[in-house]
């Protein structure tokens, strides 16, 4: 054995959730925090873990990801003998149709995972906004003696179909479910990230597969917990789990708090993203921002509060922007007002405009609309 | 042999830029910071890129790790190619000799075997110190309509500031038939911007005749360009007329940064096609705080503001606390000012703190032309708090 690991990780799901964020690209690149996309986290707490071969199953839509990812070298992923394959769907010969769930998603590239020297394998879904050092699971996977470490980490349960575990003082896993109705309640709650050996996982695919399971979780994992061989490892410090647009809305709108930036961005694990070279933000004369979090590229001659700002986005004069999230490439003109407002890309609110959410139902505008 | 290459540039980044002091005590002027997020050199190598030469050698000298990680393999340029891109060129020992550039033409005389290597018909000599947007492939092709020998960018100067430059004296049809290095009576304002293209065939001869002349300096102005014209070859001035900005001083400095706040200055950052690269920090976007207050200024990545910011620079991972003023300054990279300080018309280096209570500079109310009135606090100071910086000083020089 090597303890080394690779990676596997799904571009998609939840995306009938995601509703119009999701129209045009797989969750793994819906934008976050300003100058990132959701799969930026993932991936870059991998290679700060030493993990430097990841392959990434797409679904569907999946060419906003690939124009993101490209050959990988903003996350140093463009190695020689390693680095990222991405893997379109492909039709199975006896199915002929594109996969179901992540068991048959796996299956089709068994023979990628055969093959990689190392030992160990991260399979996680790409809708994880957190800074988890794998090295360190690692360890207590070893330590345990675990068959699958589960990730999870306290929060209420915030959305329908989150997966509660519950385990003993040893972290071993004596429960896991899912949970159809949001609640308020804490819990420990599965980020959709494990680590298990290679051969564990293969045999495990194998027997599945045989049998036409498809659930990764409800036919694989939910059994292994009567073997008494699951083990949670609880992330500490701040994790965000998007999988809809209210908690997309929410989790950003956390980013304003200064402790969350710092366990999310202060440590040596650096997040890291694609590089566009965009100048530095422009205040001018007329500009006002409080409490806002602002990429670079931007033009700001108006108003903004309480809202996270992404790359190239200009702000005319008069207008007036509050507690909203403004993607890429968004121009507000003068004397608009948007308040919980989440803007896609390219999108243009021409002048004189009102748009108005409300904080527990965000008014999301689709990417490249002229209002 | 390698694929040849129309036109190989050469970058001059070996001087030590002794007029910047605190600032170039530990890194190369070319190293500087500069505009928030880039460097001065960003500005030469984005050029050479988006003016398609795809073959740089950077010569180094002075203190030149800072310059050499920064470059590294060329990536944020674009400039790792198979076949070119850019190289970092130390002075090194050869097999009947190893000694250090002795002047700006010995140090493209030490490398004529890199040269040689492309086989190039043209050489582009460029000064790493310079904030300016230019396409040099436009220069190249006037150099070719010529058949030139040399083609010099010359920038037009104001009369009266003329005799601080070195002036190429031209004919009606830009020929230049003399050069004079700072003349106390200038007979034109065609400074030379330290661009030149040569034919590489002719600049070869020549270095190699200077080299074997005693007590030569060495140098492009002094030596190179002179002897030249002594030897009629066909030289030209090629007009440059756009933004263009030597930032060898700490007032040009402060100047040039201030000139991005300025919509007239002509420095326009925000080209689509001609993009200035800079090396990425992987730094989160950066936050407003609640008590901020920021007019007329810029701000990037990694910066955490609360205070009061005003026509001022403020670059990558820079913490202002509330209740904190910064006006008419640029603070560099991961700089800390907190609570109380006052910071005005100053230039504050990279990684320094300034306690709380602290005063740095102050704008003078009239100034005398050309007086010096920039406090500058070097890299890694510390400012103690209460304490006052007056307007002028420089802390942190050796």
């Amino acid at each position: 054995m090597n303890n080394k690991m690779m990676s596997v990780l799904f571009a998609s799901g939840n995306e009938s959730k995601l509703n119009e964020l999701t129209i045009h690209r797989t969750t793994a690149s819906l934008p976050f925090g300003g100058r990132y996309r959701l799969i930026d986290f993932t991936l870059s707490n991998l290679v700060n873990s030493g993990v430097s071969r990841i392959g990434i199953i797409a679904r569907s839509n999946y060419s906003s990801l690939m124009d993101h990812i490209r050959m990988g070298r903003d996350w140093d992923l463009n190695r020689k003998n390693s680095g990222i394959a991405v893997f379109p769907p492909f039709v199975l010969n006896t199915a002929r149709e594109v996969y179901k769930g992540k068991i048959e998603a796996i299956y089709t590239i068994l023979e990628y995972i055969r093959r990689s020297p190392e030992d160990y394998v991260v399979i996680a879904n790409c809708n994880i906004a957190a800074n988890i050092d794998f090295g360190a699971v690692m360890k207590t996977h070893l330590k345990t003696g675990a068959d699958v470490t589960v990730l999870c980490s306290k929060g209420a349960v915030t959305s329908s179909r989150r997966m509660v575990v519950s385990k003993d003082k040893d972290s071993k896993i004596n429960d896991l479910y899912f949970v159809e109705t949001p609640s308020t309640e804490e819990k420990l709650i599965g980020l959709n990230t494990y680590l298990l050996s290679k051969d564990l996982l293969i045999n495990h695919i194998e027997n599945a597969h045989a049998r036409g399971l498809v659930d990764f979780e409800k036919d694989i994992l939910f059994k292994e917990v009567a073997l008494g061989k699951l083990f949670a490892y609880e992330v500490s410090g701040y994790a965000a789990i998007v999988d809809d647009v209210k908690t997309y809305y929410n989790e950003s709108m956390k980013l304003l708090n200064f402790d969350v930036r710092e366990q999310l961005f202060g440590g040596s694990g650096k997040i890291y993203t694609k590089v566009k070279d965009s100048i530095p933000t422009v205040y001018e004369d007329k500009g006002l921002v409080r409490n806002s979090l602002i990429a670079d590229g931007c033009v700001i001659n108006g108003t903004v509060e309480n809202s996270i700002l992404f790359r190239n986005v200009e702000v005319k004069e008069g207008a007036v922007i509050k507690d909203s999230i403004i993607m890429e490439g968004g121009v507000i003109m003068e004397n608009s007002t948007l308040a919980y407002a989440i803007t896609d890309k390219q999108v243009t609110i021409r002048e004189n405009r009102q748009i108005s959410g409300f904080s527990t139902y965000p008014i999301v505008i689709v990417k490249n609309k002229v209002v | 042999m390698l694929m040849k290459k129309e036109c190989v540039a050469m970058l001059l980044a070996g001087g030590q830029g002794t007029r910047l002091g605190a600032l170039t005590q530990e890194v190369a002027k070319p190293a500087v910071p500069f505009g928030g997020k880039y460097k001065i050199i960003d500005f030469t190598l984005s050029n050479t890129i988006n003016s398609g030469i795809d073959t740089i050698g950077v010569l180094t000298q002075y203190q030149p790790f800072e310059l050499n990680q920064y470059i590294g393999n060329g990536q944020p340029w674009d400039l790792d190619r198979l076949n070119g891109g850019a190289f970092v060129l130390p002075p090194y020992q050869k097999a009947k000799s190893g000694e250090w550039y002795k002047g700006t033409a010995n140090a493209i005389y030490q490398n004529i075997d890199f040269i040689d290597r492309y086989n190039p018909q043209y050489v582009l000599i460029l000064s790493g110190d310079h904030i300016y947007k230019m396409d040099y492939s436009k220069m190249l092709e006037y150099h070719k309509e010529r058949d030139a020998a040399c083609t010099i960018a010359v920038f037009d100067v104001p009369i009266e500031q003329a005799s601080r430059f070195g002036l190429m004296n031209t004919r009606e049809d830009n020929e230049i038939y003399e050069f004079e290095e700072k003349p106390k009576h200038p007979k034109s304002t065609n400074a030379s911007m330290g661009i030149y293209i040569f034919t590489w065939e002719k600049l070869k001869a020549h270095l190699i005749k200077d080299e074997e002349t005693l007590g030569s300096s060495n140098d492009f102005g002094k030596n190179i360009i002179p002897n030249m014209l002594g030897a009629g070859e066909k030289m030209y001035a090629y007009n440059f007329s756009g933004y263009w900005k030597d930032v060898g001083t700490i007032s040009s400095l402060w100047e040039a940064n201030m000139d991005l706040l300025d919509s007239q200055s002509g420095i326009n950052m925000n080209e689509r096609d001609w993009k200035i690269y800079a090396r990425n920090t992987a730094e989160p976007p950066h936050f407003i705080g609640g008590d901020a207050v920021v007019k007329h200024s810029i701000v990037t990545e990694g910066c955490n503001i609360d205070g009061y910011i005003e026509n001022s620079v403020i670059f990558t991972g820079v913490d202002i606390k509330k209740g904190a003023v910064v006006k008419d300054s640029i603070i560099m990279p991961n700089t800390v000012v907190e609570a109380g300080a006052v910071i005005s018309h100053a230039v504050v280096g990279w990684d320094a703190v300034i306690a709380s209570g602290a005063m740095v500079g102050e704008r003078q109310t009239a100034p005398k032309a050309g007086e010096w009135d920039i406090a500058v606090v070097g890299p890694r100071v510390k400012i103690e708090a209460n304490t006052r910086v007056a307007p002028g000083a420089m802390i942190g020089a050796k």
